[in-house]
């Protein structure tokens, strides 16, 4: 997977993300090394912040693959998804609705995850219609 | 029909029970929590206090103030 891809299509998920979420605060999204592949925030100090939460979830889940996340505060939620080797942390207000929030952050991580390897959007479907196609007609061409 | 004083004990009993509901749910707005998943499909709610789940709050409190 090219790194120019990836942060353009974790960029892109990102916004989407922002109007999927009205509740949203900010948003990044880190590779395995947590480093950050794409961020809403300009600020240097959320990417290293961010970082910082990650190890810190690392850290507290005792040897066990971490999977997602969800810290509350006073004056804010925190969000933590991780899939197919990125991590997405989303900063949002208080009392959002945290399964529908945590499902669609790992929707765009899949999207970032898909187009950053060079797969257009609906790319694996068209090869699962054709590939299912081809299963009902037995490899006919005129069936 | 209720006699006088049961109508003014009602109303207070009524009042207290809207204090009561206000107390529960500040305090339901203001507790903070460290839920975590793993991919193995357990969950956790790491109690507070704890070195872990205080090292989640507050890098995640930091992380909120910078917005």
């Amino acid at each position: 997977m090219s790194e120019n891809a990836l942060a353009e299509a974790a960029g892109r998920v990102l916004e989407n993300l922002a109007e999927l979420e009205p509740e949203l605060v900010s948003a990044g999204i880190f590779d395995s090394g947590l480093e950050p592949v794409a961020t809403s925030s300009t600020d240097v100090a959320w990417s290293k912040q961010a970082a910082a939460l990650l190890e810190a979830l690392e850290a507290g889940s005792a040897g066990q693959t971490l999977d997602s996340a969800h810290v509350a505060s006073t004056a804010g939620e925190v969000f933590v998804v991780t899939e197919s080797g990125l991590s997405l942390v989303a900063v949002t207000g208080r009392y959002v609705l945290a399964s529908l929030t945590s499902y669609d952050m790992r929707m765009a991580l899949r999207d970032a995850a898909r187009e950053g390897s060079g797969q257009g959007p609906g790319g694996s479907w068209a090869k699962v219609r054709k590939a299912t196609g081809e299963a009902e007609n037995k490899g006919r061409s005129d069936a | 029909m209720l006699k006088p004083h049961r109508v003014v004990l009602e109303k207070v009993n009524s009042y207290t029970e809207e204090a009561a509901a206000f107390m529960r749910r500040r305090r339901h707005h203001r507790r903070e929590f460290v839920r975590i998943r793993f991919q193995s499909g357990a969950e956790a709610d790491l109690p507070t206090g704890t070195p872990e789940a205080d090292r989640i709050a507050t890098a995640a409190r930091r992380l909120i103030e910078l917005g």
